[in-house]
């Protein structure tokens, strides 16, 4: 059961005018319930104006988005309460922090939606958890926190409306790895734990190759490819034409073959590199075939 | 729905007027604002009407444009003209109903006066057309430079109409972000009472101005990385030159103004 679907989704910007521009076109895609997707693309490839019309933001020029089978803009008044079911975080979400503590900040979402507030109390804690906010950052004013942290403050604050679908839009931009790491790994435990659909924009193959189960590759405003993580690294050549890579471990795993070594399947991640390869150095080394 | 906002109406070209040097271009325009003022008689309006199409026709922009600058005045000159056309008693009656009173002096003097404006607002129009915003600061601080003598800096007071007017589409953009961020997360800026709308910019408020000085700082430490040290001793890279062809416009203005002011003392006034 999809748990949200484009159909044809086309969208302008500035129609019209002179700096009309097609950003998407002619989108269909299919999200399962549960699915964690990543989706890549370069710069300008229409990755930031998909996302933004799976919760209501923009209002696609041509085509529909359907939540749970229905359509999201069938009733344009109620489009608030498809911003609570599917969870949106910007880039950069640290600006838009604005309370006087990161708690308030939190339970902004909450509050909009009209819980009452031993509901709110609890998801805000519940979210902080998730993103391992200690008690006493919430007392502070998010202006006082670190970098890593006030983005785990903006993460929090979409989570606790505990959306059915998270999008997150380069949650791992301009952090350092360790902020990475921790961002990614708590993202992941959220999905497991809450068994949500999570959507991650990214331009880290790594991160992607990392967590995702299915990739989405954007170019030029349309799918380019929609598939199991491993099919889409699969066809390097491809990504690379349209301006991507493959994860640097990917890379040199099909060098290795290219030079005759046989080093077995592929590989996406250091982990599974480290699992192919052990086994092989054990038995005494990698041949050349 | 920020982008349909258009700041710096700079709508770039090679015409004469284009080219004309910026600081001709500001002053020749406050002359001919004050030229359309001169006339009390149709033909001396006509002739001024008649200069600015020229003009108009002469900076090959598309007459959409100087519509377009027109529309936000025109409820404006609506009014004005329906406050003369009741107002002014004098003349033959045409019109007689209760209080109401229309002589053929009123209608005269409303159209009169809405060509007035007219020409006034398409006029000024034309130098925010034609010159760029930078352009037009750079003429500001070069034509106030004599203020210098009772101690205003001038260029500060320039770099901080350029810095301003630079950053303006960036502040639309990141307004735009903020609120879809805070859209995402379900505020509401759409309904509720003055109040409620009041408080509901709040959240876009505040991280606004939060990246505003996080800009100007990053501002301010890229510039002095870069040797700013304010008007000092700095050369400019684009040098403005008065050229034969803007001492020819200057002359041209001139004889307009004085040519119409003449005509009031040869022509019946229609006012």
């Amino acid at each position: 059961m999809s748990v949200i679907e484009a159909l044809n989704l086309s969208y302008t910007y500035s129609p019209g005018t002179p700096f009309r521009k097609d950003a998407i076109k002619d989108i269909s895609i299919k999200i399962d319930q549960g699915d964690f997707i990543g989706i890549i693309g370069h710069t300008g490839s229409g990755k930031s104006t998909l996302v933004q019309h799976l919760n209501g933001l923009l209002r696609p020029t041509a085509g529909q988005v359907l939540l749970n089978g229905k359509d999201i803009w069938k009733q344009p008044k109620k489009i608030r309460e498809i911003r609570f079911k599917v969870g949106l975080v910007f880039q950069y979400p640290e600006h838009q922090l604005f309370e006087e503590t990161s708690y308030k900040d939190i339970a902004f979402g909450p509050a909009n939606m009209g819980l009452d507030s031993d509901e709110i109390d609890a998801r805000v804690r519940r979210a902080a958890g998730f993103v391992g906010l200690r008690d006493e950052l919430l007392q502070k004013s998010p202006f006082e926190l670190s970098g890593g942290e006030k983005r785990r403050v903006a993460i929090a604050g979409v989570m606790a409306m505990q959306p059915e679908v998270l999008i997150l839009d380069e949650p791992t931009a301009g952090l350092d790895p360790k902020g990475r790491n921790t961002i990614l790994e708590l993202i992941k435990e959220y999905q497991q734990e809450n068994g949500s659909t999570v959507l991650i924009v990214s331009h880290s193959m790594e991160d992607i190759a990392r967590s995702a189960k299915k990739v989405l590759v954007m170019n030029h405003g349309r799918v380019s490819m929609f598939d199991e993580t491993s099919a889409v690294f699969s066809r390097a050549a491809e990504l690379q034409s349209i301006g991507l890579a493959v994860p640097a471990v990917t890379r040199i795993f099909m060098q290795l073959r290219q030079q005759g070594y046989n080093v077995g399947g592929n590989a996406y991640t250091v982990e599974q590199a480290r699992d192919r390869l052990l086994p092989l150095m054990k038995k005494g080394g990698v041949h050349r075939a | 729905m920020l982008n349909d906002i258009t700041i710096g109406q700079y709508y770039p070209g090679n015409s004469m007027l284009h080219r004309m040097d910026p600081r001709v271009k500001l002053v020749l325009t406050f002359v001919y604002i004050f030229s359309v003022f001169i006339p009390r008689n149709w033909a001396g309006l006509a002739i001024a009407a008649g200069f600015l199409i020229f003009i108009i026709i002469l900076s090959d922009l598309p007459a959409k444009l100087i519509f377009k600058s027109i529309k936000p005045i025109l409820p404006l000159i609506l009014i004005t003209s329906a406050l003369n056309i009741f107002y002014v008693s004098k003349g033959v009656p045409l019109f007689d109903w209760g209080f109401i009173h229309i002589t053929s002096q009123g209608l005269v003097t409303a159209v009169f006066i809405a060509i007035r404006i007219l020409c006034l607002i398409a006029g000024s129009s034309l130098l925010t057309y034609t010159t760029s915003p930078t352009t037009l600061t750079d003429a500001l601080e070069r034509l106030l430079s004599p203020l210098k003598v009772i101690r205003l800096n001038v260029h500060e007071l320039a770099m901080m109409m350029t810095i301003a007017l630079r950053f303006i589409p960036t502040l639309i953009e990141e307004t735009d972000k903020i609120m879809s961020a805070q859209k995402a997360r379900g505020a509401d800026m759409e309904s509720g009472g003055v109040m409620q709308r009041i408080r509901a910019l709040i959240p876009i408020l505040i991280p606004l101005f939060v990246s505003s000085f996080r800009r100007a700082f990053e501002l301010a430490t890229a510039m002095e990385c870069r040797c700013y040290r304010g008007g000092e001793g700095r050369t400019r890279m684009k040098q403005l030159h008065m050229r034969v062809s803007d001492v020819v416009y200057i002359v041209v203005m001139l004889l307009l103004a004085a040519g119409l002011f003449i005509l009031n003392f040869i022509l019946k006034p229609a006012l």
